[in-house]
Parts: C-alpha cells; sequence; structure tokens
C-alpha cells in the first residue's frame, strides 16, 4: 500500500464504518428494547382491563342473581344472562389475545362451571312456576276456577312461592356463592399470573438493553484503541518526519548542518525528502 | 522496539482470530440465526479491523530483533484475550466482564476452567467459539501466524524461537519453517482423527467436533455441563483417553513416528516416563479408590481412574467422575500429575515431564558428584548431554513454578478459599489444568470464585501459558539492552 493519501483516506473510511456500524447497532438494539417495552406495557394495560371486565361482569350477574334469588325480581333475569355473556364475550377476547392461553384454563372451566349452574337455575326458575301454575290449572285447581276454590290455591302458592324462595336463597348461597367465589379467585390468578407470565419479557428487555449498550461499548473501545493508533501511525510517519525535515532544514540554512532525518519516511514524505537532498546538492553546485 | 512492526504482527494474529470469529458465526446462521449470531460477527467486524489498521501504515519487515519478537508473542496473547472476550460480552448470560475475561484466558491458555453453571444454555455458535478460543490457543496464537502469514518470511524464526518453549525447540532439530508445518500436520490430523472417532463413539457431528478440537488442544472445555459425564460411554472415553495421551506427546516425535523416522516415539526417554507415569497413577488410583469401595468393581475403577489421569496429566481437565469423593490418596497423586503433566513440544501446559527426568537425573548426578567429586557428570536426555544453562532453566523454571502455586493459594486463602480449594486451584490454573479439587473440582466450576480470585486465577493461566518467564519478562522490556 503506497500514497500518504490512500493511507489516511483508508484509516479515515475504516474510523468511520465502524462509528456508522455501532450506531446503527445501538439504533436497532434500542428499537428492539423500546418496541418490547412498548409490548410489554400494553399488555400489561390491556391485562388489567379484560380482568377489570370480567369482575365487572361477574359482579353485574353476582347482582343480578341476587334480585333474583333473594328479593325474587324476575325482571332480572335478562340482566343475569347480559352479564354472563359479557363475561364469556371477555374471556374469548382474552383467549384470542393472550401470549400463553394456558393461563385462561381455570378460568374457563369456572366459567363453564357458572354458565351451567346459571342456566340450569334460570331454566329452573323459568320452568316452575308455569309447571305450579300448569299443574294446578290443568288438573286439581283449574287457573279458571281460582275463585272457586281461592284460598287453597293461594295457600298452595304461597307455600310454592316460599319453597322456591327458600329454595333459591340456599342455592344462591350454597352452591352459587362457592362457584362465584371460583370464578372471581381464577380472574385474579388470571391477572396475576398474566402479569407475573411479563417477567420473562421483561426480562429479554433486560437483555436487549444490555445487548444494545455492550457492543456500543466495546465498538467505543476499539474506536479509543483505532484512534490511539490512527495518532501513532500519523504520528510516527507524517508528524515526525515533517518536524525533522524542517527542523533539519533549518539548521542547514542557518548553521550549514547536513541535512539529516533519521525518521523512516515513506511515499510523498520519502520524495520530499529526497528533493530536499536534492535541491542541496544543486544549491552546492551552484 | 519498533512498536508499529509489533502493532503489525500482532494485527496479523487478531485477523487470524476474526476469520474463526466469522466461522463461529456461521455455525450461528447454520443453526437457525441464534442468539450468537449478531455479537459473533460484530466481534469478527472489530477484531478484524484492529488488525486492519496496522497493516495499512506498516510495511513488513525481514527480521525481528529478539525484543519485538517477545512483544508480538506476548502481545498476541494479551490481545487475543482481550478481542475474546467480545463475543461473550455482547452475547451476555452469565458474561459479566471478569467472567467473559476468564473464559477467553481459559480458552486460549487451554486451561479448560469454566465460570459457566450451564453451559448447554449456549447457542451453538458461542460453543463452537469457545472451542474455537481452545483450539488457536492449543498450537499457540503466533504459530497459526506463522503458517498463515507467509509474509512474514524470516521474522518467522525469531517468533517461533519465543513460542516455543527451549526444550521444545531443541527436540525438534528441524528448520522453523519444517517446525510449524510438523505442528500444523499433527495437529490438524489428531483434530480430523478424533473428530471421526467421535462421532463413531456416538456423538452427533457438532459434539464430535468441539470435544476433538477441545482434546487436541488438551483444553477440556465440553459442549455439555456434566463434560464426558453425559455420554457415560466407555467408547467415547476410550476415544478421548487416546486422542489427549496422544496430544500430550511431543509433535515431533508424532511427526516422526508416522513418517516412520528414527527418532520416534518408542525411542523417547520422556515418553517413556510419560506413559509409565500415566500407567502407573491409572494402576494405583484404581487400586485406592476401589479399596475403598467406591466402584463395585475394578473394571469400573480402573476406567475413572485413567481417564481422570489422563485428563489432568495432560492438562485437559474433562471429567467422568466426581474426583472430590475420592480417597485422600488418589486426590493427592491426581494433583501430582496434574503438576508434572505431559511432554513438552505438546499442547500441554505445567512443569512437564522433560522438566521432572532432567530434575531427577540432576539429583542423580548430585549424589554422584558427593561421592566423587572429581568427576565430570553430564546429565543426558534421549542420549543427549544437557547443556547447564538448560539444567539451570530446569531448576529456576521448576522454583518459579513453585512459587506461582504458593502465590496463588495464598492469595485465594486471602479471598477466603479453603485450603483445598485455594492450593488446587492454583495448581489448576497455573499448569492450564482447569479444574481441582475442593470447591473447583471436576464437577464444579470457577463460578463461586469472588471476581477478585478470578481475575489472578486468570493471570495465572497466563503465566502457565507463557512458561513464566514469557510474561514477567514482557513487563521488564522497557530495561532490555
Amino acid at each position: 500500500m503506497t500514497g500518504m493519501r490512500k493511507r489516511v483516506t483508508i484509516a479515515f473510511s475504516s474510523i468511520v464504518c465502524l462509528l456508522f456500524l455501532s450506531g446503527l447497532l445501538s439504533l436497532v438494539e434500542l428499537n428492539r428494547v423500546s418496541r418490547g417495552a412498548g409490548d410489554v406495557l400494553a399488555a400489561s394495560r390491556r391485562n388489567v382491563e379484560l380482568a377489570k371486565e370480567m369482575l365487572d361482569a361477574a359482579h353485574e350477574q353476582n347482582v343480578a342473581l341476587i334480585h333474583l334469588t333473594v328479593l325474587g325480581e324476575e325482571s332480572y333475569v335478562d340482566e343475569c344472562r347480559r352479564a354472563m355473556g359479557a363475561l364469556e364475550q371477555v374471556l374469548m377476547t382474552a383467549r384470542e389475545e393472550a401470549f400463553d392461553p394456558s393461563f385462561l384454563d381455570s378460568l374457563s372451566f369456572a366459567t363453564i362451571e357458572m354458565k351451567v349452574m346459571v342456566d340450569r337455575y334460570l331454566a329452573r326458575r323459568l320452568e316452575k312456576p308455569t309447571m305450579q301454575v300448569d299443574s294446578l290449572a290443568g288438573e286439581e285447581f283449574p287457573v279458571d276456577s281460582l275463585g272457586v276454590d281461592s284460598l287453597l290455591m293461594k295457600a298452595a302458592i304461597e307455600a310454592a312461592e316460599k319453597n322456591d324462595e327458600e329454595d333459591s336463597v340456599r342455592w344462591y348461597t350454597e352452591e352459587y356463592e362457592a362457584v362465584y367465589l371460583r370464578l372471581t379467585a381464577a380472574v385474579k390468578a388470571y391477572m396475576t399470573s398474566t402479569q407475573s407470565s411479563l417477567a420473562p419479557r421483561t426480562e429479554q428487555i433486560k437483555r436487549s438493553a444490555y445487548r444494545a449498550v455492550t457492543p456500543v461499548l466495546i465498538s467505543l473501545l476499539v474506536m479509543i484503541a483505532v484512534l490511539m493508533m490512527f495518532y501513532y501511525f500519523m504520528t510516527i510517519y507524517c508528524v515526525n518526519p515533517i518536524v525533522r525535515m524542517n527542523r533539519s532544514l533549518g539548521e542547514y540554512l542557518s548553521f550549514r548542518v547536513p541535512f539529516a532525518v533519521k525518521e523512516e519516511c515513506k511515499d510523498e514524505l520519502l520524495e520530499l525528502k529526497e528533493k530536499i537532498e536534492t535541491l542541496i546538492v544543486q544549491s552546492r553546485h551552484k | 522496539m519498533r512498536i508499529d512492526v509489533v502493532l503489525r504482527y500482532v494485527g496479523q494474529v487478531m485477523m487470524f482470530i476474526a476469520v474463526f470469529m466469522l466461522l463461529s458465526a456461521g455455525i450461528s446462521y447454520l443453526s437457525g440465526m441464534d442468539s450468537a449470531f449478531y455479537p459473533l460477527l460484530l466481534s469478527a467486524l472489530l477484531t478484524a479491523l484492529l488488525g486492519v489498521f496496522p497493516q495499512i501504515f506498516v510495511e513488513k519487515k525481514a527480521q525481528l530483533s529478539n525484543k519485538e519478537g517477545f512483544g508480538v508473542v506476548v502481545g498476541s496473547w494479551m490481545v487475543a484475550c482481550i478481542v475474546g472476550m467480545f463475543p461473550y460480552l455482547m452475547w451476555g448470560g452469565e458474561f459479566s466482564f471478569i467472567n467473559a475475561w476468564f473464559e477467553s484466558v481459559s480458552g486460549f491458555t487451554t486451561t479448560g476452567a469454566t465460570i459457566l453453571n450451564d453451559i448447554e444454555v449456549l447457542p451453538r455458535g458461542l460453543l463452537f467459539w469457545r472451542m474455537s478460543t481452545s483450539w488457536i490457543g492449543g498450537m499457540g496464537v503466533v504459530m497459526f501466524a506463522l503458517v498463515i502469514l507467509p509474509s512474514m518470511g524470516r521474522s518467522k524464526m525469531m517468533l517461533s524461537n519465543v513460542e516455543m518453549s527451549t526444550l521444545a525447540k531443541e527436540n525438534f532439530h528441524y528448520r522453523t519453517q519444517m517446525i510449524v508445518q510438523i505442528l500444523m500436520v499433527v495437529y490438524l490430523g489428531l483434530t480430523i482423527l478424533s473428530t471421526l472417532m467421535f462421532k463413531v463413539a456416538g456423538m452427533n457431528w457438532f459434539d464430535a467436533l468441539c470435544h476433538s478440537m477441545s482434546s487436541a488442544s488438551t483444553c477440556g472445555f465440553s459442549t455439555k455441563n456434566a463434560s464426558l459425564a453425559f455420554y457415560n460411554s466407555p467408547m467415547i472415553e476410550a476415544v478421548m483417553i487416546v486422542t489427549i495421551i496422544v496430544a500430550g506427546i511431543h509433535f515431533g516425535l508424532i511427526y516422526a513416528t508416522v513418517t516412520g523416522k528414527r527418532g520416534n516415539i518408542f525411542r523417547s526417554e520422556v515418553t517413556r516416563v510419560y506413559l509409565a507415569l500415566f500407567a502407573l497413577a491409572s494402576l494405583l488410583i484404581a487400586i485406592s479408590i476401589y479399596s475403598a469401595d467406591l466402584y463395585p468393581t475394578f473394571g469400573q475403577a480402573l476406567r475413572h481412574a485413567m481417564f481422570q489421569v489422563a485428563s489432568l496429566i495432560t492438562t485437559s481437565g474433562f471429567a467422568t467422575a466426581d474426583t472430590n469423593t475420592w480417597t485422600s490418596f488418589a486426590i493427592i497423586l491426581l494433583i501430582f500429575v496434574s503438576m508434572i503433566c505431559a511432554c513438552s513440544g505438546s499442547t500441554t501446559g505445567g512443569i512437564k515431564i522433560d522438566r521432572l527426568v532432567l530434575s531427577a537425573k540432576m539429583m542423580k548426578a548430585r549424589m554422584k558428584q558427593q561421592r566423587h567429586p572429581n568427576a565430570v557428570i553430564r546429565v543426558k536426555l534421549d542420549g543427549v548431554i544437557q547443556e547447564n544453562d538448560t539444567l539451570h532453566a530446569v531448576t529456576v523454571f521448576i522454583v518459579a513454578y513453585m512459587m506461582l502455586i504458593l502465590i496463588g493459594s495464598l492469595i485465594g486463602a486471602l479471598c477466603g478459599l479453603d485450603l483445598m480449594t485455594a492450593f488446587s486451584g492454583a495448581v489448576a490454573c497455573v499448569g492450564n489444568v482447569g479444574p481441582g479439587f475442593g470447591e473447583v473440582g471436576s464437577m464444579d466450576n470457577f463460578a463461586s470464585m469472588p471476581a477478585v480470585m478470578k481475575g489472578v486465577d486468570a493471570l495465572l493461566m497466563l503465566f502457565g501459558r507463557l512458561e513464566i518467564f514469557g510474561l514477567i519478562q514482557f513487563f521488564f522490556m522497557k530495561w532490555w539492552n
């Protein structure tokens, strides 16, 4: 490799390439870190939202069932079904969006368990009065004969209602409440497990952050080493010979001390040195 | 000293190392672009750039001075260990700064000690790089440069003079160019042959290649957490014993034997002592551990004893058993063989059998001299009279070696390590053996060591690899005349 310009250009280009490379690398890694952090934050937020929606739906259904079972307000049947539907819908959405759907298994089980139980209860509840009325009307106590034996009829209906009310409360406290608690516990477990499932992703981000910083640091150290080498080579191959030549030329001009440069010269500097020597020889001959 | 010239040759070595990094990146790419691909690729680029830079300015030189030769060799080792850290550091995981330094030095010095608790978690590219460091180190960073870079011309002689131990150099009786060729032929041949044998014995191609690189360089790195014990295969263990025992013999003698020359393995006094020591130590340890009821049959005891002795005498450090549970007699004998190690002119570290034989002969000569004060007694090795300088160097080396072990043990004790861990750790590091006993036993690693101790151990490995004085001289180069 000859030519000072060529050497300096190549050296300078390699430094620029190194700079570009380390910059590019850190940019890529930082992008990955930023994307990863954004994903984790979004997943965490969405997880909390879904869990809140599930708990809201479960709560609404619970309230509707209290109205239905304890207070006997039949108008809450639809509300109860709507809340159950909402819970199922949120669960489906959560399953679609989940990183790991296995976290939703226990929640799905609790939801199905509750749905089956509530559906059965509602079906029984809707069927019961009809059956009672039908049984009263069709056989011994026809509906149109209510006025005929109203007292017996009233007593029978009151007894049936009382039994039904007692059944409902018992069903709520003994059967439903346990399933409801299981469901809410499953929702909470879903929330915590999904949050903890974000830990490996956070760890990955930490690793990416490390990987974003380390190559840049190493590139920086290499660059410092390269720059020091560049400085060293420029000093010994360019600066020192020029300084020496200048000094020697000055000494020759002032005191006629023979021109001599001990430093190793190459390329254009060698030519320059030789030309100066030729010039001195020529000036001596004149 | 012409620093620019030293930089040029160190740069050439770095370019060579960069080629291996690229090769590892290739393995990483073939393994489905595993997580080591970018760290390896970037490390290769940075190392190549560092290596290329001096070539831009410095022209090749015909001759190097002794001082410059020393500078190139020691500088190459140091720089190789530094750039060897790059892939580890960039990959992350268990590799903190000090851990990466330890692992890199351990690889290049072929010590084989590790700080990794879980080796199997490393991607293939990084595993291959780990093995590459040991393979490059096995032959000596500079010896590779001598083969690969023919542009160095007459400088070769100067470099190999410094790189190879004096004893090894004297025993070759060939020109430097020839020595380099012999080394390469034997080393490459051993690696290829052992790869095939490991494959036949039941390993997959990747593991076979990695273990052959590690065994030919007598390093002891494995791709498995349980080392060779993972395979629990007598066939694989037999292949390993043969490979490392051969790798512990003088490469010139192996070459001579293969090419049918006179001065072969069977005529070498040193090799005979080496093989006898291996056989005797194996037998004694087998009897000891069988008597202690550690193994149900004598065959099993002999199998494990042979493997561990071969592993430690050749400074490999592979393991098939937890030697911490063995008898005190067996442990002391294993420590002894890991201090003596194998022959000079091989890839092993330690004091070396040659020096042991010469020391024994010097003691014998000394006793003879006391009986016959006026007699002129010469010490011979393989029929060659040894100069007083050589004998003096042997004595000084052994004393320095022991002092280094003592210093290492003292620092270990100062760091809170127990006596066995501190002492055997120092022996393992100075001799480039790898595993010791206690907390750094054959089934343990150096992960639990304090960071200071890891740094000290890495330094001990470098001292051991550069035959102690190489590194010491480097620090006093300024005062050389």
